[in-house]
């Protein structure tokens, strides 16, 4: 039966025997005043569904490129990037915003939440956007999520009156509202005090227990070890763990 | 180069829209008050010394034939500079295969030595010569003829004579010789020699006296110079018909331009609040996306001092560049509107050239309103703690969200629609401060189309007057009987009525002659006039020697009151009328009018039951004009057939058209400056709109990343200019009756003597939405094309 209104529901089909993140021959410039930098260099990745997965490095090695790469947020200087089956080279700006919202979830450091929208209506936005779920049933979602992440109490709050660690779980409810199968998330404890962020990642963790697969940016080596599998980054490429922590300070 | 200098021009030409929207914003409130100032001067220095130029006469004086020795002797009364006569008569020329239209011919002996009412050669030959004509240019075009034609001139016995047109001539006297302006009212002009005049059965004698005075810029020198050559005419035995005196800076004219002034400087009032807040508007968002670098400069030693330094110089380099845009192009649209106007009243344009006090007006304004706008908010920066300012919690958006939740939850919207209304409110001051710029150019526009309405119902209701399909009018009076049984005759007649009509002349309280007066004398059963009262009340069927008078009564003898007497001086004798009411009619358009019954006037005129004017009524109602002009002719034709010499037969509506002609002029010039209130309100909102977006590009990349199309963030842009847009069109529909009724006082005051009563119309209205709504998209889609083609990687790295 066609449906009475054009809404999508999640149907991601790709050949789940390939991963769902494939990363080929990566390669980032950036053109400064000072000369070209190159950032990414040569970066191969793969990963599979339901993995969680810790790109960890020091600040300016090039990892937040990379995710910025994967979720489409910038355009690779060369190689490939395919999440879910869709080579991302293959769409304009206007494709990939739409694409993104059904395809991935982000997560923010600094949570990005929209500052005149309650926290309800923070999380139902995408669905808007992206025209998830009919419309009366939205509501319902949203409320749902929030209360998975705790914040049943706060929806009808505007960000500026929860705190930064409630702030953070609507960006992961609002990063879950379109039933995406897949997260990333730029350090998205780096703002929280070590409780909120303990919660953040129970919260990674149970997602991924549900198969979901997250990507998760830190700094912090202790977080990353909760994770499945850690990706070191150094200038601008991936390294071998024992490279990696010899590297270490 | 110094770092603040560096500093100050990376912040100027680091983002390029912001610098364009701010120098934009400053150089249209510079060019609107720059403009005002200019056009109000230009055009009032230009008319008046234009006319002075041409030498008018001070001093009219219509009569039964001066001859030139006389003339000479009044040239030798100390008080008059120059004194020359001239021969008027009014016959028809021909215009079509059986169109006549009144032309007016003035006759002077040798226009070589003329000094008085210079003429300025347009095309062909001046002066003219024995059986040649000179048209006068402004209603030159009435007529078919081309130089080097035949003008053909019906005299008044009937018989056609050609005249060849060898010239044609602007003189900016023309209308000079009726009270107030005269122009739109003026017939055809002709220049011929005193010599052509026999040869159209003319006696070439002068009619009319015209005098230059000593003091011709005092107008009481000049009234007692005009009384001193009534009485002089009296002791030698000239009958004088009237008299019109003018300064010599007077222009027939003149008073539109007055009027166009008033509303200049009621529009240049509000011009500068409107440019004062779109200046403060800009800059106040502009300093606020400054908030965290000025948290920098002060976290490294920055003084509170050399952050304001700082910032004011960058605000001094905008406002210089705004001012040196802004003052020639001030001076280009106000010269390129003169251009249009002047011959539209008959005056001549200088030309372009500086005007140093708009200029000046616009440095200073320049100098102070942007940096008084700035200083607000550098204030403001410079005060805050470098964590507040580093922390933007000063910019936080929503800081006390409690209870906000329930707004706008009603009407259950869309997050995006949501997104937007919640954007429109989100900067109060900024969103005050839009709205109070796009109301006052709103309320602008919408009151110009109000004025315009409201002139128009004027003419309309002077339609009042004029009801008679046809207004048939013969160079001598005929039995009132026998023309209505002509007339009643032809099969579209329905009715007639035979008015009296003079020309008479008040006697002032001291007993001398004064301004001439149109005297109308209907039956007194006529149901041909729906007069307008001010005060008093309108003729009784009973009343004797009763007299309405029109408004120019009220201003130029104050002291006539409603039971009164007058002394009309008319054909001769001097009558005695009971002011019993006064009309309102075309203010100054017309100069003095009155009405009174038939019988009294016919009596004053010698012409009982005779009459050379008659009003006639169609049997078919709501006449086209066109069909009134051909019933016209017919009447014409059917008439001269019975040998009756006709002098004009017009249709009832071309009056009203004259009388509009002048009052189009004005109406044409509030257009313009509906235009510029339009273009200074969209500019301002288009401003605002992508000061807002700036603001918002990190919250434009977030929703991109959540999955937001280019689509969904235009949309949401532009309906947030669209929210801001409609608000604006209620605010400023509102603010159109009073600025309306201001105008209506302007205009009124200085055509018409008093207030017109304001019409409100629902076209400027309509119009001002439609561009709203225009302007709006156009204002928020640049901004919000801008913002959908960034990429999110730039939007999150900005700032």
């Amino acid at each position: 039966m066609v449906p009475k209104f054009p809404y999508r529901t999640p149907d991601f089909t790709w050949d789940e025997r390939t991963p769902i993140i494939t990363v080929r021959d990566l390669n980032k410039v950036f053109t400064l005043a000072s000369g070209d930098v190159q950032v990414l260099k040569h970066v191969n990745l793969e990963m599979e569904k339901g993995e969680f997965v810790g790109i960890v490095g020091r600040s300016g090695c090039g990892k937040s490129t990379l995710v910025n790469m994967i979720t489409g947020i910038d355009h690779p200087s060369s190689g490939e990037v395919t999440v879910a089956g869709q080579p991302l080279q293959a769409l304009n700006e206007g494709k990939l915003s739409e694409w993104r919202g059904r395809t991935l979830g982000i997560v923010f450091q600094f949570f990005q939440l929209l500052p005149t929208l309650t926290l309800i209506e923070n999380v139902m936005l995408p669905m808007d956007f992206c025209r998830m779920f009919p419309p009366a049933e939205r509501e319902e979602r949203a409320r749902q999520l929030l209360a998975r992440v705790g914040l049943e109490k706060e929806a009808n709050k505007f960000p500026g009156a929860v705190s930064s660690g409630q702030q953070q779980s609507a960006a992961v409810a609002r990063a879950l509202a379109n039933d995406v199968p897949i997260l990333v998330a730029d350090e998205p404890t780096g703002n929280l005090d070590s409780r909120s962020a303990e919660e953040i990642i129970q919260l990674f963790q149970e997602l991924v227990a549900q198969g979901k697969t997250i990507l998760m940016v830190t700094h912090d080596l202790d977080l990353a070890q909760r994770t499945d599998r850690i990706i070191h980054m150094s200038d601008g490429v991936i390294v071998p763990r024992l490279i990696a922590e010899g590297a270490q300070p | 180069m110094r770092p603040r200098t560096r500093k100050v021009l990376s912040d100027f030409f680091g983002n390029p829209t912001r610098t364009v929207m701010v120098i934009a914003s400053i150089t249209v409130g510079l060019v609107a008050i720059g403009m005002i100032l200019v056009l109000r001067q230009a055009m009032v220095t230009d008319m008046m010394q234009g006319y002075a130029a041409v030498n008018p006469a001070n001093i009219q004086i219509q009569g039964v034939f001066f001859d030139q020795d006389f003339i000479n002797h009044l040239a030798r009364m100390p008080e008059i500079r120059q004194a020359e006569g001239v021969a008027i008569k009014t016959l028809r020329v021909k215009t079509g295969s059986s169109q006549l239209k009144p032309i007016k011919l003035l006759a002077s002996r040798d226009y070589a030595k003329r000094e008085i009412g210079q003429v300025k050669l347009v095309e062909g030959d001046w002066p003219p010569l024995d059986r040649e004509i000179v048209l006068e240019v402004n209603r030159a075009d009435e007529t078919p003829y081309k130089i080097g034609d035949t003008v053909l001139i019906k005299l008044t016995s009937g018989e056609i004579r050609g005249l060849k047109l060898v010239g044609i001539v602007q003189d900016q006297t023309l209308g000079s010789d009726r009270g107030g302006a005269g122009f739109f009212l003026a017939p055809i002009q002709g220049y011929i020699t005193l010599e052509t005049l026999p040869w159209l059965k003319i006696p070439d004698l002068f009619t009319t006296l015209q005098f230059t005075t000593a003091g011709g810029s005092d107008r009481a020198a000049i009234e007692a110079a005009a009384s001193s050559i009534l009485e002089e005419c009296r002791k030698n035995g000239y009958t004088t018909i009237s008299k019109a005196v003018r300064l010599s800076t007077e222009h027939p004219n003149l008073l539109y331009v007055n009027a166009m002034t008033a509303i200049l400087v009621l529009l240049g009032f509000l011009v500068l609040f409107l440019s004062a807040f779109l200046i403060i508007n800009t800059l106040s968002a502009l300093l606020n996306q400054q908030i965290e670098q000025i948290g920098v400069l002060k976290s490294f030693g920055g003084t509170r001092q050399q952050i304001i330094f700082l910032y004011l110089s960058l605000v001094l380099l905008f406002s210089v560049i705004g001012f040196v845009i802004a003052a020639p192009l001030a001076h280009l649209v106000a010269y390129w509107e003169q251009n249009l106007l002047a011959p539209q009243l008959n005056y001549s344009s200088s030309g372009f050239r500086w005007f140093l006090p708009a200029v000046l007006g616009q440095a200073l304004i320049a100098l102070i309103v942007p940096q008084a706008a700035a200083l607000i908010p550098i204030l403001h920066g410079s005060n805050l703690t470098v964590q507040q300012a580093l922390s933007g919690s000063e910019n936080a958006e929503v800081k006390n969200p409690a209870g906000r939740q329930t707004h706008l939850a009603w009407l259950h919207l869309s997050r995006p629609i949501a997104i937007s209304l919640r954007n429109v409110f989100r900067k109060r001051l900024r969103l005050i401060l839009t709205l109070v710029t796009l109301t006052l150019g709103g309320g602008m526009f919408v009151a110009t189309f109000n004025m315009r309405a409201s002139i128009a119902d004027y003419i309309a209701r002077l339609g009042n007057y004029f009801m008679a399909d046809v207004n048939l009018s013969f160079n001598r009076a005929y039995s009132i009987h026998e023309v209505e049984q002509i007339a009643r005759a032809v099969p579209e007649v329905e009715s007639i009525e035979g008015w009296a009509a003079a020309v008479g002349q008040i006697i002032t309280a001291d007993g001398h002659p004064g301004e001439a007066i149109l005297m109308e004398g209907p039956p007194e059963n006529s149901v041909l006039l729906e007069p307008i009262l001010i005060r008093g009340r309108w003729l009784d069927p009973q009343d004797e020697n009763a007299i309405v008078l029109n408004e120019v009564f009220m201003e130029l003898y104050p002291q006539v009151q409603v039971g009164d007497t007058v002394t009309i001086k008319i054909a001769g004798s001097e009558v005695r009328w009971a002011v019993v009411g006064f009309f309102q009619f075309a203010g100054k358009n017309t100069g003095l009018v009155a009405f009174t019954h038939y019988s009294p006037l016919a009596k004053a005129t010698h012409s009982f039951n005779h009459s050379t004017d008659f009003r006639i009524v169609a049997r078919k109602k709501n006449l086209t004009l066109g069909e009134q002009t051909a019933l016209a002719e017919k009447l014409e034709q059917v008439f001269t057939e019975r040998g009756y010499q006709v002098a004009e037969a017009s249709a009832g509506q071309s009056v009203l058209t004259n009388s509009a002609k002048g009052l189009n002029a004005l109406t044409g010039f509030l257009l313009f400056l509906s235009v510029l209130m339009a273009v200074v309100g969209t500019i301002g909102l288009s401003g605002t709109m992508s000061l807002n977006v700036m603001e918002r590009t990190r919250e434009i990349g977030v929703m991109r990343a959540i999955g937001a199309s280019d689509f969904e963030i235009e949309r949401m842009i532009i309906v947030e200019g669209l929210v801001v847009g409609l608000i604006s069109w209620i605010t400023g529909v509102v603010a159109a009756m009073p600025v309306s009724n201001a105008l209506a006082a302007a205009i009124g005051g200085a055509i018409f003597g008093r207030p017109i009563p304001v019409s409100f119309t629902f076209t400027g209205v309509g119009i001002w939405l439609g561009l709203m709504v225009i302007f709006t998209i156009v204002a928020s889609l640049l901004p919000a094309r801008t913002a959908s083609r960034l990429t999110i990687r730039q939007i999150l790295a900005y700032e």
